[in-house]
């Protein structure tokens, strides 16, 4: 069984507690607005060219096996139709101008790199977690490489925006220290607006999450003239649940406009750009209603 | 500033320096007659022609009781200054004086007439970036103990005990005790004038009082300990002409000082001034290579060291903002959480006058190699950059050799790869190397050469450092010295050791990579071709460097093969340095003490020939054991794992990693958490040293935009920080591009 990864990010800091690995997993069920990981939304492996890079050097002229790069008039040009994402000029490309977005990996092709920094794992209570996109719309591979982990005795988290079936759910639910969840709207027309699918599902399931007792850390991005208005019902909600441990809002910045430019989808991300006051006033909402930690 | 009065502040900060002229962050010297009343002694010219003067009575004498006379008559006649606004007095004479004149007679005398063919060669290897060795006399600590229990008076009487006891000595003897009952008598004398002279100025009765009671006695309260130190530091280290690279185990060793106060009902507030005083001296002092104090490590009985005084020290050094004195941490495994976030966050905050040292690693290290015991090992000195010693050890240490010389020299069939001018011993033409282990098994036969070379020619002038430098001031504190009869530098004991020092290992190792997985393993090129690619320094294979350039399999990146080619370069070093005799009249043995580089990086970086590695000519080396610019593709973790597979105890001394960050990975109480991660497994994994620097490309660059918009800006080099303004800015360059490598 293989999973297509997009990045596997080594001293993650903000993906659960302590010194974590953190591992993309490619295809997501939602497309929010002001998404910063475009490259993670399809589920097939696409490759990005990094133009401000490229050096005209025609490597990977040379070694594409189906004629999908070419130098005209000096200027790189990229025919995506054509591209199989084969990856062979990427590796190629020395000016780190194209970048394939996602490889396959088995589970014992992660696991040497996941147990690389094992002793910083164990000396900041870290660990793993698996993020994505979705990472559990590949729910079986993850199931098997949560159980290698724990056997290895590291502390694992999955980053989920939710919307996966139960199945999914249950099948990782036993080897998952903590969720980070992901909570955008409470309201299911602004969760549509917002993200183009419906929340039912990922209100349900972070209920069901948490009636099993699973240890779960909300988030909940912040997007003015999106989702600035859904703080309380949210924080309401969660005042519902038992088992979350923490809660934190995340202010939405517009730093990966040149990640949609270099995969060639058009930029969605919104103009408006939250201030640290904007997040620290949400922050100070939910504090009012729930008696949980709110960073 | 905060704990100093404004008129205060302005007076200490001009105290060393005019701040109304340019500052010389490489000037060695400070000095400003203009601010002594001419009626407390003669001017600084004048003492200084007055040293030779004098000398020619005493020329028939032995250098040690020439250079105890040449500090009694700087002592008695240097002006001096007491102010009301400042707590510590002035003296005047403080550009190492004793050091150009009689030292500098003597050196040369010895190295040009009685070793020149040693000193020729010396020069030789530092001319061409093979090595530099310096001559050094510079990286002492005092027993501070002793200095506290006993004070100088008590000093002098310890010594004159023993020398009765001694009964009839040789004359070599018997001058080493009267060049120390001179020194003290002397360090005495001024300490009784400046005492007299604070009790008839207005507002320095306080000094009077303090400067009376060190004159005869131990220190008594944390006020007079602290001048105590600041006395002894401008003397030895500015007027004796021996650096002192330490002002103690601040919070263990002046604990009981703190806790006298504190029971007789001195308030916190004081102490904290009192410091803040003490710091200042030290910043407006200010050059580059700073001046050492440490904090924290174990207690005899294998606790913490840290304290409340710990605390404050911190907490003073922060709201002060300062940058100076530089600060070491010895980090043990007892030392609490709680203090290593408060420092760790100051790092965070760009504070980066810490530098981080490993108890567990230091300790482990003084023991296997110079046979230490546990207790001894806990109470050790850190000294000098990230060099540790027991107690009154005198290791010398200044010989930076370029680890990337001896591959130009297998490259080129021994010659040098710049212009085929030096050679050492020959090798054979590229052609013959068969294998890739021909060819590091030659490039090791180099490096034991260097080394040899190395050996031989500072054992040929390390028997005349006591002849160069004598240190009755330094050797009185240590009781070894006393019970011998022996100079501090020269004591024919294991206590005398010689330390070797390697840079650009990652260049090294990435470019013995390289080779291999190009020419041996891939053949994509012969030897001869990619020599001949580097000694046209990659002109017309501009893609080919790229591509060296963009291969991730490089030291720093947690990769099997350049690891093991670090790991052995280690014990190869070690294995044949350590433990081999040093100069006779010193002693002791050679270790390999690592691989920091101090500015070496930049400085032998120009003379060194392209690299394989794609490095041109003339850039930068790497800098301590850390990867080269732009090559730690894998992240901190990565470069840790590298870094700590190295046996640092095979090394005394100086292994030591930069860290860079960016801001944005440690923010927040997750970002300090993670990074204390970081710290922990570097220790537990047996780092020795760590400097981080938390700042991004972004920042340095507008930085050297508007360096006035940064004026407090901080980054640490190989071994100190300097204020970003303060370098000059074809060296900025390297640290905007490791900056920008950050991922």
């Amino acid at each position: 069984m293989k999973a297509n990864i997009f990045e596997i990010k080594r001293f993650a800091v903000h993906d659960g507690d302590g010194v974590r690995t953190t591992v993309f997993f490619k295809g997501c069920p939602l497309s929010c607005v002001w998404c910063h990981n475009p490259e993670s939304l399809k589920k097939q492996s696409e490759l990005s060219i990094y133009q401000h890079k490229c050096v005209k050097c025609g490597n990977c002229v040379r070694v594409c096996p189906n004629g999908a790069h070419a130098i005209k008039d000096d200027k790189h040009v990229f025919i995506r139709e054509n591209c199989i994402a084969c990856g062979k000029c990427e590796e190629e490309c020395y000016f780190d101008a194209i970048k394939l977005y996602g490889k396959e990996y088995s589970v014992d092709d992660l696991l040497p790199i996941l147990l690389q920094d094992i002793d910083f794992y164990k000396d900041s209570n870290g660990g793993v977690t698996l993020s994505g996109g979705e990472c559990l719309l590949q729910y079986e591979f993850c199931t098997e490489l949560l159980k290698k982990l724990k056997e290895h005795g590291i502390n694992t988290a999955v980053d989920t925006c939710g919307c996966v079936s139960k199945t999914a759910i249950d099948s990782v639910l036993p080897y998952v220290d903590t969720f980070l969840y992901d909570v955008k709207a409470f309201d299911e027309d602004v969760h549509k607006r917002c993200t183009g699918v419906s929340n039912k599902a990922i209100l349900e399931n972070l209920k069901y999450l948490d009636d099993m007792g699973a240890k779960v850390e909300i988030r909940i991005p912040y997007v003015p003239a999106y989702n600035d208005n859904q703080i309380e019902k949210i924080a309401e909600f969660i005042k519902s649940l038992k088992n979350v441990t923490a809660i934190k809002v995340l202010a939405y910045h517009n730093y990966a406009s040149s990640k949609y430019e270099a995969i060639g989808v058009k930029n969605t991300l919104p103009q408006l750009v939250p201030t640290e006051e904007d997040r620290q006033r949400a922050v100070e909402i939910i504090r009012r209603i729930v008696d949980i930690k709110v960073s | 500033m905060i704990y100093i009065k404004d008129a205060d502040y302005e007076y200490i900060s001009n105290k060393y320096h005019d701040t109304k002229k340019p500052f010389d962050p490489f000037m060695r010297y400070i000095r400003r007659d203009e601010i002594f009343d001419e009626n407390t002694g003669m001017n600084g010219d004048d003492i200084k022609q007055g040293i030779f003067e004098n000398d020619k009575k005493y020329e028939h004498l032995p250098h040690c009781i020439r250079k105890a006379r040449g500090l009694e008559f700087v002592l008695k006649n240097t002006r001096i200054s007491c102010d009301s606004r400042d707590i510590f007095p002035a003296i005047n004479s403080t550009d190492r004086l004793l050091r150009v004149t009689l030292s500098d007679m003597w050196r040369n005398e010895i190295l040009q007439n009685v070793i020149p063919e040693n000193h020729a060669e010396r020069i030789n290897l530092q001319r061409k970036g093979v090595a530099t060795i310096w001559l050094d006399y510079d990286h002492s600590v005092p027993i501070w103990d002793r200095l506290f229990d006993l004070g100088f008076s008590g000093i002098l009487a310890d010594s004159e005990n023993i020398r009765k006891q001694k009964g009839k000595l040789s004359e070599e003897k018997e001058a080493f005790y009267e060049s120390i009952k001179i020194e003290y008598e002397a360090i005495i004398g001024i300490v009784k004038r400046m005492s007299l002279l604070a009790k008839n100025t207005k507002g320095s009765e306080k000094l009077a009082v303090a400067l009376d009671n060190i004159s005869q006695n131990p220190p008594k309260t944390f006020y007079e300990a602290l001048l105590l130190i600041y006395i002894y530091f401008m003397i030895c280290e500015h007027i004796e002409g021996l650096q002192v690279r330490s002002l103690c185990n601040f919070d263990r060793q002046l604990y009981k000082f703190y806790k006298h106060d504190i029971e007789n009902g001195v308030s916190e507030e004081q102490i904290r001034e009192e410091i803040a005083y003490f710091f200042l001296q030290f910043t407006a002092i200010g050059n580059y290579w700073g001046q050492p104090v440490y904090l924290g490590g174990e207690n005899a009985d294998g606790s913490s060291v840290i304290n409340e005084l710990s605390y404050i020290f911190v907490d003073v050094y922060d709201k002060m903002g300062i940058f100076n004195p530089k600060v070491q941490i010895k980090v043990a495994e007892s030392t609490p959480e709680k203090f290593m976030l408060k420092v760790l966050d100051m790092i965070r905050r760009g504070r980066n006058s810490f530098v981080l040292v490993g108890d567990k690693l230091i300790r482990q290290s003084l023991i296997k190699n110079l046979g230490v015991t546990e207790e001894e090992a806990r109470l050790c000195d850190v000294k000098g950059c990230y060099e540790y010693a027991k107690q009154g050890d005198f290791g010398t240490g200044m010989n930076y050799i370029n680890l990337v010389k001896p591959l130009e020299f297998v490259l080129h069939g021994g010659y040098d790869g710049i212009d085929q001018s030096f050679i050492l011993q020959k090798s054979p033409a590229p052609y013959e190397y068969k294998t890739f282990d021909d060819l590091y098994a030659e490039y090791k036969k180099q490096l034991f050469a260097l080394i040899d070379k190395t050996v031989e020619i500072v054992n040929g002038y390390e028997d005349y450092l006591a002849e160069i430098n004598p240190l009755p001031m330094l050797s009185a504190t240590i009781p070894d010295c006393l019970e011998k009869g022996l100079d501090a530098i020269a004591r024919k004991s294991v206590s005398c050791s010689s330390f070797m020092m390697f840079g650009a290992i990652a260049d090294v190792v990435d470019s013995l990579t390289m080779l291999k997985k190009y020419v041996y393993d891939r053949k994509e090129l012969t030897l001869e071709e990619f020599v001949s690619i580097i000694d046209n320094n990659f002109e017309g294979h501009e893609l080919f460097r790229q591509k060296l350039l963009n291969d991730r399999e490089k030291y720093g990146n947690n990769k099997d093969f350049p690891d093991s080619l670090a790991v052995d370069i280690d014990e190869s070093i070690s294995g044949y340095l350590n433990h081999r005799k040093n100069a006779s009249n010193r002693g002791g043995y050679w270790f390999n003490a690592g691989y920091h580089v101090a500015r070496q990086y930049y400085e032998q970086g120009k003379k060194t020939a392209s690299l394989p590695s794609g490095r041109l000519k003339g850039e930068e080396l790497a800098k301590n054991s850390s990867p080269c610019v732009g090559q730690n593709r894998e992240g901190a973790t990565a470069a840790i794992l590298t870094v700590t597979k190295v046996d640092a105890t095979n090394c005394v001394g100086d292994v030591c990693l930069d860290l860079g960050v960016l801001p944005s990975a440690v923010k927040g109480d997750d970002g300090l958490q993670a990074l204390y991660g970081l710290v922990k497994t570097y220790f537990n994994r047996g780092g020795h040293a760590l400097q981080i620097n938390i700042v991004d490309a972004e920042t340095l660059r507008d930085a050297q935009k508007n360096p006035e918009k940064y004026a407090d800006l901080q980054i640490r080099v190989a071994g100190w920080n300097v204020l970003w303004n303060n370098i000059p800015p074809h060296e900025q360059e390297g640290f905007i591009k490791q900056a920008e490598a950050l991922i």
